[in-house]
């Protein structure tokens, strides 16, 4: 494994400013509040690619986090505070909570059985939000939430909430982009790729899976909050434990254990789920197909072809290190 | 009292059908098989339009719904899995997840998506002093036993057991006595759908038949599989009835929390005993 290089300040800048100028270029044609609802499904896809592709766990049920923090969110500006920063914040909180406790258990596990073990307790989430919480959570009908103005900045307003999300996406990816490339970082894909022997080394990968499966948890409860705010009610269908498969597809698409291959993913799939199934009424079928190509022919993703096109773009141009630079397993 | 203990007997023979294919999947080629869930449903779907062919004549329109599996499994055995061995468990798992999607789609496109009504075949109440039973129940109670003797002799006695019974211990060192272990482990993977089905067929008449009704219950299963060990074929057995009863118990006292008791039991084991898969 190519250890990745320290990624100089103008670098993540010049990634953060082209970002920050694609979604403001697809937000003309396709209006606002759809692509903030693109860029909170960006920021959920890389929480979910935080665990998968740099931890190397596949888990099947990472929407509880999200619908923990949209539900903690949702019923704290109901019946405590209607500020939509600190909601964001408790949102945050309560999904990263939630992580650290259940992390102790699930980080024990790899493989097949993550996947399985997070189902099941999205599913165990679910559940509880549908019927036993019934009376703070008004079960099926789900909540609405109504978030007062705070400063200038005013929930309704649908270009507020633009930038806001906006916003949130270029820091959990600055954010992101620090933390992979830090030496823990570093520890974290090593335990990808050969737990055994990064704890041989000393390391103690029990706390570092922990630490990770905590902050994924938490980033997926920021979108989760976000996402109560930007459709001003949030239902039990927020965590709906089948659809789990879409941030998977969004992951794979897009090329895994890279950060601009799940947000490129998750726009891509945001892209697809928006648009084709007025097209092809055989949805779920399609993506079936689509999911075994990725997963025989098509593994690097988008983005890995991206890279493969950039080195060659480069090589052609007389850089010869260009090859070897920029591609890496 | 006594009712909610022949209900955890059903429960846990059902969960028993379902979970031993997911275990003897797992233990012989190292993947979780989430189409499991869609051979389950198949079956059950077949079973309601045999049952429309054959006229009600429910033990014939079983078997030939069970049987009508075979081939789909080995389809799918023999362009997905065979393709996947010795990748990664995520991709396996992510594969057989998209046939999955794809399955039920179909069945939703062939079948429609709402629920079928279907009655039980054997109506009858068997009574015992002051208490009466549905015979329907024991039966798949009976079953459930029959098969797991059938099971143990099968392993036990006959070369085709024995292969599969080594290969769970040690797969490479099985092939190199020259057996073909893939035709073993293709074998296995139909065996594990036909029971599979045969679990979905028996339990479709006292549950509600619907094109996601598999996911549930491969959860449930999967639990079962966790507690009893991995490929531990007796000790999926015990399990799967030791969860039935902690399911129909829970039922009784809290009806809504019956499967998320399932996946407490499955935590705490997990605290105990971690697993690597």
């Amino acid at each position: 494994m190519a250890l990745p290089s320290r990624p100089w300040f103008g670098e993540n800048l010049f990634g953060l400013a082209v970002v920050a100028a694609g979604f403001l270029a697809i937000a003309y044609p396709l209006s606002a509040h759809r692509v903030t609802d693109f860029m909170i499904f960006c920021i959920f896809a890389l929480s979910f690619d935080l665990l998968y592709g740099y931890m190397g766990r596949l888990s099947f049920g990472h929407l509880l986090y999200l619908g923990t923090g949209a539900y903690a969110a949702g019923l704290f500006i109901r019946y405590i505070d209607r500020d939509p920063f600190l909601a964001c914040l408790v949102g945050i909180l309560a999904a990263a909570l939630l992580g650290l406790l259940l992390g102790l258990i699930i980080v024990r596990t790899t493989g097949a059985c993550f996947a399985l073990i997070n189902l099941a307790f999205n599913s165990i989430g679910f559940f509880l939000v549908l019927s036993p919480l019934r009376g703070v959570t008004n079960g099926e009908d789900g909540i609405s939430v109504r978030a007062a103005k705070a400063w200038f900045f005013n929930p309704a307003n649908k270009i507020h909430m633009y930038f806001l999300v906006l916003a949130c996406l270029l820091a959990v990816l600055y954010l992101l982009k620090k933390m992979t490339t830090s030496p823990g970082g570093i520890l974290v894909r090593s335990i990808k790729e050969n737990e055994e022997r990064a704890r041989f080394l000393g390391y103690n990968t029990y706390l570092f899976k922990w630490l990770t499966f905590t902050n994924a948890a938490a980033l997926a409860g920021l979108a989760g909050a976000l996402h109560a705010l930007n459709y001003k009610y949030v239902n039990p269908n927020v965590m709906d434990a089948n659809a789990n498969v879409g941030v998977v597809f969004a992951c794979l698409i897009g090329g895994a254990g890279k950060l601009y291959g799940a947000l490129l993913g998750g726009l891509v799939y945001m892209i697809i789920s928006n648009f084709l199934p007025i097209y092809i009424q055989r949805w779920e079928m399609f993506l079936g197909i689509i999911l075994l190509i990725i997963v025989f022919r098509f593994d690097k993703g988008i983005w890995g072809y991206v890279e493969t096109g950039w080195a060659y773009l480069k090589q052609r141009c007389g850089n010869r290190e260009g090859l070897e630079e920029t591609t890496e397993p | 009292m006594i009712y909610t203990i022949l209900y955890g007997f059903t429960i846990g023979a059902i969960l028993y059908f379902i979970s031993v294919g997911l275990s003897l999947t797992f233990g012989t080629m190292r993947v979780i098989n989430f189409a499991h869930t869609l051979t389950y449903t198949l079956g059950v779907y077949f079973l309601i339009t045999t049952l429309a062919w054959f006229k009600g004549y429910f033990i014939v329109a079983a078997l030939v719904s069970i049987m009508a599996v075979i081939p789909i499994s080995y389809v799918i055995e023999r362009f997905v899995i065979r393709r996947l061995y010795g990748e990664s468990l995520d991709y396996t798992f992510i594969a057989t997840f998209a046939i999955t999607l794809i399955g039920v789609d179909l069945i939703k496109w062939i079948w429609g998506v709402s629920p079928y009504p279907l009655s039980e075949p054997v109506a009858t109440q068997l009574t015992l002093g002051s208490f009466t039973f549905p015979i329907y129940r024991i039966i798949i109670f009976g079953i459930a036993i029959l098969l797991f003797l059938g099971l143990e002799l099968l392993f036990s006695r006959t070369v085709m057991g024995k292969i599969i019974i080594a290969a769970l211990e040690d797969e490479e060192g099985v092939r190199c006595l020259g057996v073909k272990v893939s035709k073993y482990f293709a074998l296995v993977f139909i065996l594990g759908s036909l029971l599979a089905a045969m679990g979905g067929v028996l339990y479709a008449p006292i549950s509600s038949v619907q094109p996601y009704m598999g996911l549930s219950v491969l959860l449930l299963a999967f639990a079962v599989v966790i507690v009893g060990g991995m490929g531990n074929l007796r000790g999926t057995f015990f399990s799967a009835f030791g969860l039935g009863m902690v399911m129909a118990i829970t039922a009784r006292y809290w009806s809504q929390g019956a499967e998320a008791m399932v996946f407490i039991v499955m935590a705490i084991v997990l605290i105990f005993k971690p697993i690597d898969a």
